[in-house]
């Protein structure tokens, strides 16, 4: 349709270029991880090491057991993410479909609850949680994930929702199926594009979160990535092998799970299903 | 037949294991004498001090079998933060290391125990650097910490850098130190002379240059004269923050208003700026970047007024007063402060000892790049071991403020003395004079 | 007792859709959830605003009134922090919306090694703020950035830009970074959003000889109007509370001129240890960004956003 050759070049140029600006970051980050110590602060820059070396990586690996923390944030990052995705489906779907008097005061308090920044929170939720007794707690911090993430997933829900048309739902429930039957056979299918972005956003914000991480978390054996790579800032400066060692092995799951999660948001799965 | 007694040959085996286990725990139970857990928690946390600890510590639980210790290592940057509130929630917590000028905010949350009585009675206290304990004493003059490292600034210098530029013995005067700067200063080339730290609080910077112009500060207090009275509107302090300024702005590269250490020290191993005034801690990180023979140490230049003033800067370790085992708690605190401890821990980590007897004994530090600390030690008329006013409450307020203001004046906004205005009114303040 | 709440509380309408039990245990999960770990904890800090809760004053809590505010407006760093806020938001979000819809719109069609293109595309997402703070402050470098090297190689520049330490070019800096690390968070949404639209309206359109931008404004824009919306206003409540690009890169400097209420506030509790006071801040950002949301609502369903 639209795909004329001129269209072609600039579609072209123009995703280089965002690619470009997308990776030079990258590509220093994997070039400051195989440096040796005495190249990482030379000037001229080096942009093609003549010396490469896996050292930073068997550091973090040995010395730093960078597994314990990889295992921790993939398990609390999943596990947060699935419930608070699920949960999201539940509460973004009946928000989407039915009308009731409190549902802009339940809306409103969905967005105001993204509204209130981290550090207001602090002291009152340590406290809370001493006194539950979730301080140094995977478990403890799942649950502030799940809180974090799924107002937020709800509201995105909701949007996907409600552009997909009841047509298809109440013709399923006339046959007979419960309305969660219709939510979880009919609907979801058709939202998977969205779906699968809410679990990759909660996922990475999950995978990345530091501050409440780092406030809650004491033993080393629970730490997860995010505060691991905070900790390689010390007093003693920035070891920027190491830290851009541990940030690429930390990027590997967010681009498994982004590429896992393009397959449903980018290949038009649902175009099909709607033309009726 | 055969079921019938297989049957009862199953219920014996049944009872027989129950009895083992049963035997079993109770031995267990009887014989694992109870553990003392200590947690313990560091505020300077990096990967090789953590190791360093963690041997300290299994060379203690090898002493004390019935002992465990876990070693909590926060990230640096929230450090504070988390030992505040673990301490105002009480989260199991027992050994506590404070930081010289976060202590007086510890103290005032009131969970550390006044450890005079555990001195009293502890020989070795002798044995600590003199002047050390009523430095660290911060709050009404009673110990809640015990020192386990000192730090004081020394100039770090890059004799290759220097000699392409004929400067072959390092600078022993701020005029000389000014004058190599601008000597080996060519913007064109990338090269400048002064390693300037603009930010990442930079309260010792200023005042080590800014005081070495007078001549009588108070020990006791580095913004008080002898007489008593603050000097930011004497006329020399305003010469010594000129020359700071001057410093930034014909020597530094414009870029440094920005510097914090990490881009002191990238300068340094670059040699873009080959003179920094910095802690020993450096030494270790210097020796992963450069060769031994591109970087020494020299005493702090001295002031036109011929003197200069470091600070004591400290770190310690702290008992809670709501711990269940004090008493343990102290021990570790007695064994990590014995000499052949602390020599290991100062010798890995590079912060200076706190016993006596390991200057004496052990010949690393008063040798190679240590022998500039050695030196200002050893002349103590020209190299005037000075005190912050740490025990005000507005210490880290102030650190913000001067770094801020600063700020401004390097940019053109405030003039040298409208920020030594601004100080003195500051200090008036919080000194209730 | 569930029944009567549903029919007080929820006064659900009539119909094949009532069903009110339903709703309840659906909605149920993540209220109770924010209630119990955001919303409490919420008014507790709400409360800590009226103390004098700080390090110094631990023994001796009690309420103070309105202190901590009056401190706050008095200061004139608060004001800088809340113009520069203002920018902040307006500039990143309206360049991260454009910038990541037009990405959207070049990825909805698809062409090879797409799947690979959009992994690396979109992964500045995946970076922690904090580690984006750092890394770019490492690469805009006044002496050693790779951007200014790269720059000097290419002769735009002869000496390098001090981009984070030059208070003409900090702010345009952290936004820059901001703007970079956001429009992935726009492009996924979008084109999410982009590949319900059915062909079918499109293909219609076209017979009906609409061109190129008519298209645009009249089916994909009204089609994904919905997620835009949302995306918009979550998008800037975010942004407000983001201050890990500008604590990694600047802190706030030079000179207080990067910093944004979020990144004052956490300045006031490293260097005062004065939770209260931020607290106070806190409430400020609260206040602002409710103010700034019933706005937009009424904005947006005057205009027609469909129901919302």
């Amino acid at each position: 349709m639209r795909k004329s050759k001129k269209y072609k070049i600039f579609r072209a140029t123009m995703l280089s270029i965002y690619l470009i600006a997308a990776i030079i970051p990258i590509y220093w980050i994997i070039l400051t991880s195989f440096k040796v110590p005495s190249d990482l602060y030379a000037y001229p820059i080096i942009y093609f090491p003549k010396v490469l070396t896996l050292s930073n990586y068997s550091y973090l690996f040995s010395f730093a057991h960078f597994l314990t923390y990889f295992k921790n944030s993939l398990l609390l990052s999943l596990i947060s993410s699935v419930i608070s995705t699920v949960i999201s489906i539940f509460s973004g779907y009946v928000l989407a479909r039915y009308q009731f008097k409190l549902k802009n005061f339940v809306i409103g308090l969905l967005f105001f609850s993204q509204m209130i920044p981290a550090y207001l929170l602090m002291v009152p939720q340590y406290s809370m949680f001493s006194q539950l007794n979730l301080i140094n707690s995977l478990i403890g911090l799942g649950i502030l994930y799940v809180n974090i993430a799924a107002a937020f997933s709800t509201i995105m829900a909701r949007g996907f929702f409600v552009r997909i048309p009841r047509s298809l739902e109440e013709a399923a429930m006339i046959d007979g199926t419960s309305k969660i039957g219709a939510l979880f056979r009919i609907t979801v299918p058709l939202a998977m594009p969205g779906i699968a972005a809410i679990f990759s956003f909660s996922f990475i914000n999950d995978w990345n979160e530091l501050f409440t991480a780092a406030l809650f978390l004491n033993s080393d054996d629970k730490y997860t990535i995010p505060v691991a790579l905070y900790s390689f800032i010390s007093k003693a400066g920035i070891q920027w092998g190491v830290l851009s060692a541990g940030l690429v092995v930390a990027l590997i799951p967010t681009i498994i799970v982004f590429a896992f999660m393009q397959r449903f948001i980018i290949s038009g799965l649902t175009q099909g299903a709607l033309k009726e | 037949m055969d079921s019938y007694f297989k049957g009862r040959g199953v219920i014996l085996v049944k009872k027989g294991v129950i009895v083992a286990v049963g035997i079993l725990l109770m031995a267990i139970f009887a014989f694992s004498a109870p553990k003392i857990v200590l947690n313990m928690v560091q505020v300077f946390t990096s990967p090789s001090r953590t190791e360093i600890l963690q041997n300290i510590i299994d060379q203690f639980e090898a002493l004390h079998p019935d002992v465990q210790i876990n070693l909590i290592s926060p990230p640096y940057s929230t450090a504070y933060q988390k030992i505040y509130l673990m301490l105002s929630t009480n989260q199991p917590l027992d050994i506590v290391e404070v930081g010289d000028w976060s202590l007086e905010g510890v103290v005032e949350l009131g969970k550390l125990v006044d450890l005079r009585p555990y001195i009293a009675t502890w020989d070795a206290s002798k044995d600590i650097v003199p002047g050390l304990m009523k430095a660290v004493s911060v709050t009404g003059g009673i110990p809640y910490i015990i020192p386990n490292g000192v730090y004081a600034k020394a100039l770090f210098y890059r004799p290759d850098v220097l000699a392409k530029c004929g400067i072959t013995t390092p600078p022993k005067t701020m005029d000389e130190l000014y004058a190599d700067s601008l000597k080996i200063t060519d913007p064109k080339k990338n090269q400048y002379g002064f390693d300037f730290r603009g930010t990442g609080l930079p309260t010792n910077f200023i005042d080590i240059i800014t005081t070495s112009y007078i001549n009588d500060i108070d020990p006791n207090n580095m913004y008080k004269l002898t007489n008593g009275q603050l000097w930011f509107k004497d006329p020399r302090a305003l010469e010594g923050l000129k020359k700071y300024i001057d410093f930034y702005k014909y020597t530094a590269p414009k870029d440094s208003i920005n510097w914090g250490f990490d881009e002191q020290v990238n300068a340094f191993v670059a040699g873009t700026t080959p003179f920094l005034f910095q802690d020993p801690d450096t030494t270790g990180l210097l020796n992963t970047m450069l060769k031994p023979d591109q970087w020494m140490t020299a005493p702090l230049p001295i002031g036109p007024s011929g003197k200069v003033y470091p600070s004591y800067g400290f770190g310690g370790w702290g008992i809670t007063t709501y711990s269940k085992n004090k008493d343990m708690a102290w021990e570790f605190i007695k064994f990590f402060t014995t000499p052949k401890i602390s020599a290991y821990f100062c010798k890995d980590y590079g912060a200076l000892p706190v016993l006596k007897s390991v200057y004496d004994s052990d010949p690393y530090f008063s040798q190679g790049v240590f022998k500039a600390w050695q030196y200002m030690f050893e002349h103590p008329d020209t190299y005037v071991f000075t005190s912050y006013p740490l025990n005000n409450k507005k210490w880290t307020e102030w650190n913000e403020y001067q770094q801020d203001t600063m700020q401004q004046v390097l940019l053109g906004n405030m003039t040298p003395q409208e920020a030594l205005n601004k100080w003195y009114d500051f200090w008036k303040d919080a000194f209730s004079m | 007792m569930v029944r009567l709440l549903e029919r007080r509380v929820l006064h659900v309408k009539g119909g094949a859709k009532s069903a009110p039990l339903f709703i309840f245990w659906m909605i149920l999960p993540v209220i109770l959830i924010i209630s119990v770990f955001t919303f409490y904890p919420t008014v507790n800090g709400i409360i800590l605003a009226f103390e004098n809760y700080s390090v110094f004053n631990f023994s001796n809590i009690h309420l103070v009134g309105l202190k901590n505010f009056n401190k706050i407006l008095s200061d004139p760093l608060f004001w800088i922090a809340l113009w520069n806020t203002l920018w902040w938001i307006v500039l990143s979000v309206v360049f991260q919306f454009v910038l990541g819809f037009g990405l959207a719109l070049l990825m909805r069609d698809p062409f090879k090694g797409r799947g690979i293109y959009a992994g690396l595309v979109f992964y500045p997402w995946a970076l922690s703020g904090f580690a984006i703070g750092i890394l770019w402050s490492w690469l805009l470098n006044g002496q050693f950035g790779f951007i200014n090297d790269i720059l000097m190689k290419m002769h735009i520049i002869s000496q390098g830009i001090n981009f984070l330490s030059d208070p003409s070019w900090a702010f345009f800096s952290v936004i820059m970074v901001n703007i970079w690390y956001g429009i992935p968070f726009f492009a996924i949404m979008l084109l999410a959003a982009l590949q319900s639209i059915p062909e079918e309206l499109y293909e219609s359109a076209q017979i009906d000889g609409a061109g190129v931008f008519s298209r645009f404004f009249h089916v994909t824009l009204p089609y994904v109007s919905s997620t835009v919306f949302a995306t918009l206003l979550l998008r800037v409540i975010w942004v407000m509370n983001f201050p890990d690009v500008i604590y990694g890169m600047t802190r706030g400097g030079p000179g207080g001129t990067t910093n944004i209420l979020a990144t004052y506030m956490i300045n006031i509790v490293y260097y005062k240890n004065d939770y209260s006071l931020a607290s106070a801040v806190g409430v400020f950002i609260i206040t602002i960004l409710m103010i700034y949301s019933v706005f937009y609502l009424q904005f947006t369903s005057k205009h027609g956003a469909g129901e919302f």
